[in-house]
């Protein structure tokens, strides 16, 4: 009996949290969509995550596409079908890796920090502070965010992908010999545009579900610097799981 | 009587935890009204109550005699702006210096330009003894003190009806709580307004309060002017304001 319980407690504990999530979407949403619009907020994150994640996100996704052409290179020699090297990294790049690492890695960068920030303004009161003022904080701290979150990791996707690509070529070109033009022309010939989109949707997917994890774990913080640390590990952890699942139920739905 | 806040048989429980058992009081325009408890008494659930940033259980609470239950968002944003707070930690935005915190409400609540709040915000600071050279500073580099000055710039920015003042000199030494209490009188003079504070600093309640409420156990269990508060034989007054050890209070907490 006390296994049940305990199971079922945690089922209804599991949808409550969904519940509250959902509730906390609609308050935010519904908030932003009308004016006034706090373009200043809304160029801050624009800045914060599209301009200051690029450094992260070109790293990992340059030595990713260095390490899928050594890997592919070591199982493809073996079949002499070094060729397809190109296209196979393409197709890992756009579909996968790109939207999958970009929003890891932004979610590891920014899920925290907003977080962070968040949550440390609700347990020192700065949320009620908006509040006073008069200001919606869920317009003005949640909104922003979201808009930006859902149009910022497209764009870091496709940036992901131009340099996941380049990696790829600099270790096929200049440390495995391939021909400079045979690699780009296998690599152009592989270009779908639907294998681009797909990863462009994932990415505004992931995008939207980090920041709305982490505003939402930020909101959800009490209890002090302790609470604060918790929120904000719980809000990485989520995105990540969530990242990981959603990645394979869009990939069901999309191919 | 006209009256800014009124309350009426509030009630607030948290799960089993009954916070507020029923509190009724009424503040007439331009009164100091103070609310004086140990710790853990509902000072500060009263005051979100009244604020409107707690649902209460039951009760009414009106401020400039609208009914806050009864308002639509739009409604109660329009209202808090005539309500000014002091929190108990400041409650200063980090991420904005001293001046964007002060113009803040001016800017997002009144919709007035920069120009014109920054104005405001420079005159406010004048009010609470900063000078202009302050303007530029984040508050995590100015003192405690410095920091509920800013504050006060704050809550009075938008020249209130009413300010709050949550334990407006906790945790300042006793010369700058001294300076604060009488920069709150000078406000609330100077602007004619009305004002609910919280506190445990007796000195500080001598200075600025016109009527005290003794908040004990979810109840005002005593009211009277300022200069009954050294002439009641109230048993739980007596001991509150000479901190003894012995008494109703502790005796009752022994139980």
């Amino acid at each position: 009996m006390v296994f049940l319980e305990r199971v079922g407690r945690t089922f209804l504990t599991f949808l409550s949290s969904i519940g509250s999530a959902t509730l906390f979407l609609a308050k935010s949403v519904l908030s932003g969509v009308a004016p006034p619009y706090y373009w200043k907020q809304i160029g801050k994150q624009a800045i914060q995550m599209g301009f200051f994640s690029l450094p992260v996100v070109g790293m990992t996704a340059l030595f990713t596409g260095m390490a899928m052409t050594l890997q592919c290179y070591n199982g493809f020699s073996k079949f002499t079908a070094e060729n397809a090297i190109p296209s196979i990294v393409m197709i890992a790049m756009t579909r996968e890796l790109g939207p999958v690492l970009t929003a890891l890695m932004v979610a590891g960068r920014l899920g925290a920090s907003m977080t962070a920030e968040i949550g440390t303004m609700k347990i020192t009161e700065q949320i009620d502070a908006l509040t006073t003022l008069s200001v919606n904080s869920y317009k003005y701290l949640v909104f922003p965010r979201l808009l930006i979150g859902l149009l910022a990791l497209p764009f870091l996707v496709f940036i992901d992908d131009v340099i996941g690509l380049f990696g790829g070529y600099l270790v096929g070109v200049y440390y495995l010999d391939f021909n400079a033009a045979n690699y780009i022309r296998n690599t152009i010939s592989a270009i779908s545009i639907w294998d681009i989109a797909s990863g462009l949707i994932k990415g505004a997917v992931f995008g939207f579900l980090i920041c709305l994890m982490g505003c939402y774990q930020g909101y959800l913080s009490n209890r002090g610097a302790e609470g604060v640390g918790k929120a904000t590990t719980k809000s990485v952890v989520s995105s990540s799981i969530l990242i990981l699942l959603l990645d394979c139920v869009l990939t069901f739905v999309l191919f | 009587m006209e009256y800014v806040v009124e309350v009426e048989n509030l009630k607030k429980s948290f799960g089993r935890n009954h916070v507020l058992h029923g509190i009724s009081l009424k503040i007439k325009r331009g009164e100091s009204y103070v609310v004086i408890g140990g710790s853990g008494s509902g000072k500060s659930v009263l005051t979100k109550c009244i604020l409107g940033l707690i649902k209460p259980t039951s009760g009414i609470v009106k401020i400039n005699g609208e009914r806050i239950a009864k308002l639509s968002q739009k409604e109660m944003f329009k209202t808090l702006l005539k309500c000014g707070v002091l929190y108990q930690g400041g409650a200063l935005f980090d991420s904005l210096n001293v001046i964007d915190n002060i113009s803040f409400g001016l800017v997002y609540g009144y919709g007035k330009s920069i120009k014109e709040a920054y104005k405001i915000a420079i005159e406010k600071l004048e009010l609470v003894d900063l000078s202009e050279k302050v303007a530029k500073i984040f508050p995590s580099e100015l003192s405690g003190g410095m920091q509920k000055r800013v504050a006060l710039a704050r809550a009075i920015a938008t020249n209130p009806d009413i300010i709050f003042f949550d334990e407006p000199t906790t945790g300042l030494d006793p010369i700058t709580s001294g300076i604060i209490s009488e920069l709150i009188v000078k406000c609330i003079k100077e602007m004619k307004m009305s004002a609910l504070s919280i506190t445990h600093d007796i000195n500080s309640l001598k200075c600025i309060s016109d009527t005290v409420g003794l908040l004990y156990q979810g109840n005002i269990i005593w009211e009277g002017s300022n200069q009954e508060l050294t002439t009641t034989d109230n048993p739980y007054v007596k001991q509150f304001i000479n901190g003894s050890t012995t008494g109703p209070f502790t005796n009752r907490a022994a139980r």
